[in-house]
């Protein structure tokens, strides 16, 4: 029999008639095409756009090219591939690029002020995927488990007994003069003892090539949607690459949150509803919002759509009427979450719903009061709390750390402001932070003011000199389109009644020269991040 | 299956289906007028202000604009940012509300109606030739029409889709009854007997409902009054016709929980249409008519807007 389609004629006869069709008009297509590789190979001589000779990261580790020009284990393909292209090819993905970014309304949102209109712009780009062997993620993500398993035994051991404090691995009076302790949260016992549920950790390079832990968000981490985003961008803008590689997906993310989410819900609940809960559309990762409730199946919503009913359960107005709502995967911060409780002001979240959620009759992720561990005074004790609470060696370094709060490290801070990197313990986004060799005396001097009165909230590392990558922002015609960036990365950690790292994460680049600082908001771009065999 | 579409949502999706819905009839009203004009043997007082009152914004317009000349009137529905309803800013309100439920649409349909809505933005400027209107407001057309054919054939056909398609159904009705109100009472002014320019006014309501070729299909050559009102305001297989539109509704509203109040207010004016003696509706009694019917949509509208977008 014939496996051939049946090509139907062109009048309205019904398709049964088909059969009976003259044998021409079943004729195999593309029969008369020219048949693949009989096109005679065009040799042709062009203007290399990159001469990775000519590519220099001076004093700088660089992902992709070794300090001679040459390709680091497994880069050769990549860098191969693109030396074969002219000025006009790199230009023609760049533009196929930002088109595929604007066309899929890839976005992020700028808060410009309480009066100005918030504005959506289109996410950056680069072409130049960074890549990562996948022994050495195995690694990695072995060591980003251990981790944020230590960092939720932590939070957990705090809002009960606190042996931690008791058996003095952390002084006291860094969790009584925190923040973001909440007394509300002593006592509860959240599904599986996990608080932070989805944890986003930004990983360095410094110029040794050694890796560290920058910092964990632990609050509300934004980013992995861009993550995937970029996946599907590089597949658009340059096909032809995914073949010389075995690259690791990065797809199944949205599931994974989802069944991590599923696994808190309140015992008995069948079929549990999920919803994403955002600040609305003028927040800064609203796209996320969205993009994560359309891929796991749940629903957006904001405060407005949330109310809890004398039966301290959540329930949403639907179509059908009040639908009980069991997980929460909450991208606003504690205070704004339940204005009967925290902020009286807050129109984000819903009054009752850490009612609710002491009542065991909703799961909230990440759970209230888990910002006790995402504090960059605390991050410099999680290599003790490793220790301390799984008995393992850490497997990932942190950055050297002086926390401000002791005498000798304040002076030694102080003294050395000029060549430390400042942090509050509470900010995120890069914000209210102290580059001291960037910074001016009069900076530096206000700075120390700050610093002096209240050194809890302090602490300060060496300024590392964090890796690079080749990124297209070269002037055309140079044969150097490649330049040498700075880059961090983001990895997702999920957990719940299982632990999930993303293969990869979020690779950020500072598209000025020099700079260091990666995020959106301040001129930093992305790339996507290979994790290859 | 989904225990129910939020309600903040399925109102967001309800009112992308009228806005795109919107834009694409009064891309195509302009459209046809033009064309309209060029066909008519002799000048009429038709011009382009009927487009203003098909519109409903006479007040609007006559506060903005001196004259109803093709320039002001065009640039008053396509592109104005004063005029709520023109093509651009109804593309930026559903962008906008496409924006709020991504999450209950396929992917790609944002893509289309970020594109439809860029599209409009740099395509339709003001004093276009005649010829870049022309191809502009086509653009628009044929890509609210892939949105369309998009999710018909790929979207599931859940919740969110009845809304989307409820906004759009009754948007189309609503558009329906308004072209044959203006058309049929402003094109001669009275005493004008002429029977050629009679039947050029009942073809001109058709044209401006893309629906004179399917007219001749169903009714063959001849172009009445009562055939053509018929035609518009019953025929069951005409998409556009105000009794499909409304049969479409209650097929929607009839798949959807706690339907009451709509499906009352929709069996109502199906009730009222097949009871109306269209035949004999002309000048005033049409009018009439015509505008009850809008005043059903409207409370059909209601029904639907208190039923399940408001905390009950």
């Amino acid at each position: 029999m014939s496996r051939l389609r049946q090509a139907g004629p062109h009048s309205s006869a019904p398709a049964s008639c088909a059969k009976r069709q003259p044998p021409q008009t079943t004729r195999v297509r593309g029969a008369n095409c020219i048949i693949f590789g009989h096109r005679p190979f065009q040799q042709r001589r062009w203007e290399a756009a990159i001469d990775w000779k000519k590519y220099h990261a001076a004093g700088v580790w660089d992902e992709l090219v070794s300090p001679a020009g040459k390709a680091r284990p497994g880069a050769g393909p990549l860098l191969r591939a693109l030396s074969r292209l002219k000025d006009e090819d790199l230009k023609e993905r760049q533009d196929a690029a930002e088109l595929a970014v604007r066309s899929m309304g890839i976005t992020f949102t700028v808060y410009s002020g309480p009066d100005a209109a918030s504005t959506d712009r289109a996410w950056p780009f680069d072409i130049v995927p960074r890549l990562i062997q996948k022994r050495q993620w195995d690694a990695i993500a072995k060591g980003l488990t251990q981790r944020v398993r230590a960092l939720n035994a932590f939070i957990n051991d705090i809002y009960h007994s606190q042996r931690v404090l008791r058996d003095g691995v952390v002084p006291a009076r860094y969790i009584e003069k925190s923040r973001e302790f909440r007394p509300r949260c002593v006592g509860i016992d959240p599904p599986h003892g996990v608080w932070a549920h989805v944890c986003g950790t930004d990983l360095v390079r410094d110029k040794d090539g050694a890796l560290y832990v920058l910092e964990d968000n632990l609050r509300v981490p934004s980013g992995v949607s861009y993550m995937l985003e970029n996946r599907a961008v590089m597949k658009r803008v340059f096909p032809e690459l995914f073949d010389k590689y075995v690259i690791h997906s990065v797809d199944d993310y949205p599931q994974r949150l989802a069944a991590c989410l599923r696994s808190l819900a309140p015992e008995g609940r069948s079929s549990p509803r999920i919803v994403v809960l955002t600040p609305g559309i003028h927040n800064s990762a609203y796209f996320e919002h969205a993009y994560l409730a359309y891929a796991m199946g749940a629903d957006l919503v904001e405060g407005a759509d949330l109310m809890v009913g004398k039966d301290d359960c959540v329930y949403m107005q639907t179509i059908a009427g009040r639908v009980r709502v069991d997980v929460i995967y909450r991208r606003i911060d504690d205070l704004f979450l339940d204005p009967s409780v925290f902020n009286p002001d807050s129109v984000l979240g819903a009054p009752g719903l850490m009612r609710a959620w002491q009542a065991g009759n909703v799961a909230l992720a990440n759970a209230p009061g888990c910002g006790v561990a995402d504090d960059k005074v605390i991050y410099t004790f999680v290599p003790d709390l490793v220790r301390y609470y799984l008995g393992e060696k850490p497997i990932l370094n942190n950055v050297p750390s002086y926390r401000c709060v002791e005498n000798e490290s304040l002076e030694y801070v102080l003294d050395n402001l000029d060549k430390l990197v400042v942090k509050p313990a509470n900010e995120s986004g890069g914000y209210g932070m102290l580059m001291g060799p960037a910074a001016s005396v009069q900076e530096r001097n206000a700075f120390a003011k700050e610093v002096r009165a209240n050194p809890r909230n302090y602490m300060a590392q060496p300024m590392l000199t964090l890796s690079s990558a080749p990124t297209l922002v070269g002037p055309v015609g140079s044969g150097q389109r490649m330049q040498p960036r700075h880059l961090d990365l983001r990895p997702f950690i999920l957990s719940g009644a299982e632990t999930y790292v993303t293969m990869g994460g979020l690779t950020r680049v500072a598209l000025k020269k020099g700079s260091m600082v990666v995020n959106s908001s301040q001129g930093g771009g992305s790339k996507d991040t290979w994790v290859v065999d | 299956m989904k225990r129910g579409l939020l309600s903040r949502a399925a109102e967001r999706i309800y009112w992308l289906g009228r806005q795109v819905e919107r834009a694409e009839s009064t891309a195509r009203l302009i459209m046809v007028n033009a064309s309209l004009l060029m066909d008519m043997p002799v000048r009429l007082p038709l011009g382009w202000r009927p487009l203003i009152h098909i519109t409903d914004t006479v007040d609007l317009f006559d506060s903005l604009y001196g004259k109803a000349s093709e320039r002001n009137v065009c640039r008053f529905l396509t592109c104005d940012s004063r005029h709520p309803c023109s093509i651009t800013n109804a593309l930026s309100a559903a962008r906008e509300n496409a924006r709020t439920v991504r999450e209950a649409m396929p992917r790609v349909t944002f893509e289309y109606i970020n594109d439809l809505h860029e599209f409009a933005h740099s395509e339709l400027t003001p004093n276009l030739s005649r010829v870049k209107r022309r191809a502009a407001l086509d653009g628009v057309c044929l890509r609210a029409q892939r949105l369309e054919g998009f999710l018909s054939q790929h979207m599931l056909h859940d919740a969110s889709w009845q809304f989307l398609r409820m906004g759009s159904r009754i948007e189309r009705g609503d558009m329906t009854t308004r072209i044959i109100d203006v058309r049929s009472t402003s094109l001669l002014p009275p005493g004008h007997d002429l029977a050629p320019f009679r039947e050029i006014q009942w073809r001109s309501v058709l044209v401006s409902l893309f629906a004179r070729q399917s007219y001749h299909a169903a009714n063959g050559a001849p172009v009445t009054r009562p055939l053509v009102l018929e035609f518009l305001l019953c025929n069951p297989d005409l998409p556009r016709s105000y009794g499909y539109c409304l049969e479409a509704l209650r097929r929607l509203i009839r798949s959807l929980p706690r339907n009451d109040l709509p499906l009352r207010a929709c069996n109502r004016a199906l009730q009222e249409l097949s009871a109306a003696d269209l035949g004999s509706l002309e000048g005033d009694s049409l009018h009439r008519f015509v505008n009850d019917c809008q005043v059903r949509l409207g409370e059909l509208h209601e029904a639907i807007e208190q039923t399940w977008f408001r905390a009950g």
